[in-house]
C-alpha cells in the first residue's frame, strides 16, 4: 500500500511542549508540538522500545528517552546521544484545518 | 601536540576514546591496545538481556569490528600492557614488544574482587565482567535449575533477576540488610528487597557465605548464620577493584584507581585515565569520585581524548546510571555518600518514587524508581548545588524543572 496522508489527531489535542501517541493505520506513533509545530515519529524507543510518548523528554528539537538516556533528533530521526544506535522513524506531517495529517 | 595516540584497555571507555579522536579530526596515530580477544563492547547487557538470551552479541558492540580499520584506528586486541613507562613513553606488551606514545590513556577497567571462601574454587560458581563470563552463566540457565547469588549490588540484583525471570529457582544473599544498601541506604533498598520478593527470588540478608561445598562442582552454600542452601550453580558479585597491575613502578599516583585531576590527566604530563579506572577530581562536587558506570565510560572516555588533543575542558558530567531490573526501570543520578535527609516525591511502598538526598538543603543525589522524568529533571537542580524548598521538591504536583528555573 502505498504511503499517503491520514488524519490523524485534532492538533488542539497535542499540548505545546508535550507529545501523544496514536495508532495510524496499525502503527503506534508519537506526535509532538514544539512551539506550534508538529512532529511525528515511532512512538517506541529504538532502544529497548518505551513509549515516547509516556517517556520523552524535549528540549528544542531532541527527545530524550528518560528509561535509558538515548537522544534523538525529531525531525530527522537522529540519534543524538546513545545507548540507543538505530534512528528513530519520523513521518512527514501536514495542518489541515484543524487536524494534522501524518503520511504513512 | 600529541603525534602517537596509545590507549590502554579496549573497553568501552577506550573504544570511546579512540572513535572521539578520529571524529574530531585528530592527527597521528591512534592505537588501540586491549586483553580481551574482540572488538569493544558494552557491558550493560550481560546481566540483563543479553544474559537472558533476548538479543545477539553484535548488539552489545561499541562499533562494528571493521570500524576500527576503516577509521584509522589500529587495534591489538588479546593484547596485555604488562608495564607503563612513563619517562621514557611506552608501554610495554606481555611479548615485550614496545609501543611509544605521546599520549596516553589508561582505561584498564577493574577485575573481579575476589574473596577467598573454603570451596571458591569449585566448578560451577561464576563471576561477571566479561561476555565469556555471561556465556558461561547462560549454559548454567536452565528453567528449575536452583541458583545462588552472592551479593546484592546492582550486578547481584540484576543477576537475580534474570535469572528469576527465565524459571530459574534464585536465593540471593547479602551481608547488608538490603540490595543496595551501601549507596542507596535501608529505605530505598527495601523497596528493592520487596521486588526482589514479590517475583519469587528468596532473600536472605545480614549473613555472609562461609564455605561452598562440593566434591568437583559446588551443590551448596554454607552460611555463617548455619542455613545451607543447596544449588547447581552461584554467581558472586561482590564488586570490583581498579586494575592497576601494569602501572607499578610507573611513577603515576594511584589512590583508588589512577589519580587524574578534572581534565582527566594523571600527575604525569600527557598521561590520563578514564572509566571505571579514573578516581577523577569532580568539579562540582569538589571531591574525586571513582565511577563504575556506563555513562561515565562513555563520556569520561570522550571527555579524556579531547584534553589529550590539547583542549582544556573539565568533565563535571552530574554522574547517572540505571538498573533495570524485572520491568521495574531504577535510575540514579549525582553523587553521594551519606545524606541528612532523604526526601521523597510519592511513596516508597508505592512502585514509583523519586527518593532525593539531601544535605544541607541541597540535593546531592537522587534515586528513581520508574520515574525516569523526574531523575532527569533533577539532574539540572543537582548540579546546580543551590539549596532547595524540600516542600517543593517533596510536592508531586510541583514540576521539579521549575525548582531550577527560578532565579
Amino acid at each position: 500500500m502505498a504511503s499517503e496522508f491520514v488524519t490523524a489527531i485534532k492538533t488542539s489535542e497535542i499540548p505545546a511542549g508535550g507529545i501523544t501517541a496514536i495508532d495510524v493505520r496499525g502503527t503506534r506513533v508519537a506526535v509532538a508540538n514544539i512551539g506550534g509545530t508538529y512532529y511525528a515519529f515511532d512512538d517506541a524507543c529504538t532502544h529497548e522500545q518505551c513509549s515516547l510518548a509516556e517517556e520523552g523528554e524535549l528540549a528544542g528539537t531532541t527527545v530524550t528517552c528518560t528509561c535509558h538516556g538515548s537522544e534523538f533528533d525529531v525531525r530527522t530521526g537522529k540519534v543524538l546521544a546513545s545507548p540507543a544506535t538505530l534512528p528513530l522513524k519520523v513521518y512527514p506531517v501536514q495542518v489541515a484545518g484543524d487536524s494534522l495529517q501524518i503520511e504513512v | 601536540m600529541a603525534r602517537r595516540f596509545v590507549i590502554v584497555g579496549a573497553s568501552l571507555t577506550g573504544a570511546t576514546a579512540a572513535i572521539t579522536l578520529r571524529e574530531e579530526g585528530a592527527d597521528g596515530t591512534v592505537t588501540l591496545i586491549g586483553a580481551e580477544h574482540g572488538p569493544p563492547y558494552e557491558r550493560p547487557p550481560l546481566s540483563k538481556a543479553y544474559l537472558r538470551g533476548e538479543v545477539p552479541f553484535d548488539k552489545a558492540l561499541v562499533r562494528p569490528a571493521a570500524f576500527y580499520a576503516e577509521h584509522g584506528i589500529e587495534t591489538m586486541f588479546g593484547t596485555r600492557v604488562t608495564r607503563i613507562d612513563s619517562s621514557a613513553r611506552f608501554v610495554e606488551l606481555e611479548d615485550h614488544r614496545r609501543v611509544e606514545f605521546d599520549a596516553l590513556l589508561i582505561a584498564t577497567g577493574g577485575r573481579n574482587r575476589r574473596v577467598s571462601i573454603p570451596g571458591g574454587d569449585l566448578e560451577g560458581i561464576y563471576g561477571l565482567r566479561t561476555v565469556q563470563d555471561a556465556d558461561r552463566i547462560r549454559e548454567e540457565m536452565v528453567t528449575g535449575r536452583r541458583a545462588v547469588v552472592v551479593g546484592m549490588g546492582f550486578i547481584g540484583s540484576e543477576v537475580a533477576a534474570s535469572l528469576q525471570q527465565k524459571g530459574l529457582n534464585v536465593v540471593a544473599i547479602d551481608p547488608a540488610k538490603t540490595p543496595l544498601f551501601r549507596v542507596l541506604g535501608e529505605a530505598v533498598g527495601q523497596t528493592i528487597a520487596d521486588l526482589h520478593r514479590a517475583h519469587g527470588v528468596r532473600t536472605i540478608f545480614e549473613d555472609t557465605v562461609a564455605a561452598f561445598e562440593g566434591t568437583r562442582r559446588v551443590h551448596a552454600v554454607v552460611t555463617r548464620g548455619g542455613l545451607r542452601l543447596e544449588c547447581d550453580f552461584v554467581v558472586v558479585g561482590i564488586g570490583i577493584e581498579p586494575a592497576l597491575d601494569m602501572l607499578d613502578g610507573s611513577g603515576i599516583v594511584l589512590d583508588n584507581g589512577v589519580v587524574v585531576d578534572e581534565y582527566c590527566e594523571t600527575n604525569v604530563s600527557g598521561v590520563y585515565a578514564a572509566g571505571d579506572v579514573a578516581n577523577h577530581y569532580h568539579p562540582i562536587f569538589n571531591r574525586r569520585i571513582r565511577v563504575e558506570h556506563w555513562q561515565n565510560a562513555i563520556k569520561q572516555g570522550a571527555a579524556a581524548a579531547r584534553n589529550m588533543r590539547g583542549k582544556r575542558i573539565a568533565y563535571d558530567e552530574i554522574h547517572w546510571f540505571w538498573s533495570d531490573q524485572y520491568d521495574a526501570n531504577l535510575q540514579y543520578a549525582g553523587f553521594h555518600t551519606k545524606w541528612e535527609q532523604l526526601v521523597v516525591r510519592g511513596r516508597l511502598d508505592s512502585g514509583s518514587y523519586l527518593a532525593c538526598y539531601v544535605n544541607d538543603g541541597r540535593v546531592d543525589a537522587a534515586v528513581g524508581l520508574n520515574r525516569g522524568k523526574d531523575v532527569r529533571r533533577v539532574m539540572p537542580l543537582i548540579k546546580s548545588r543551590r539549596a532547595v524548598d524540600l516542600e517543593l521538591l517533596r510536592d508531586e504536583s510541583v514540576d521539579l524543572r521549575s525548582l531550577h528555573a527560578s532565579p
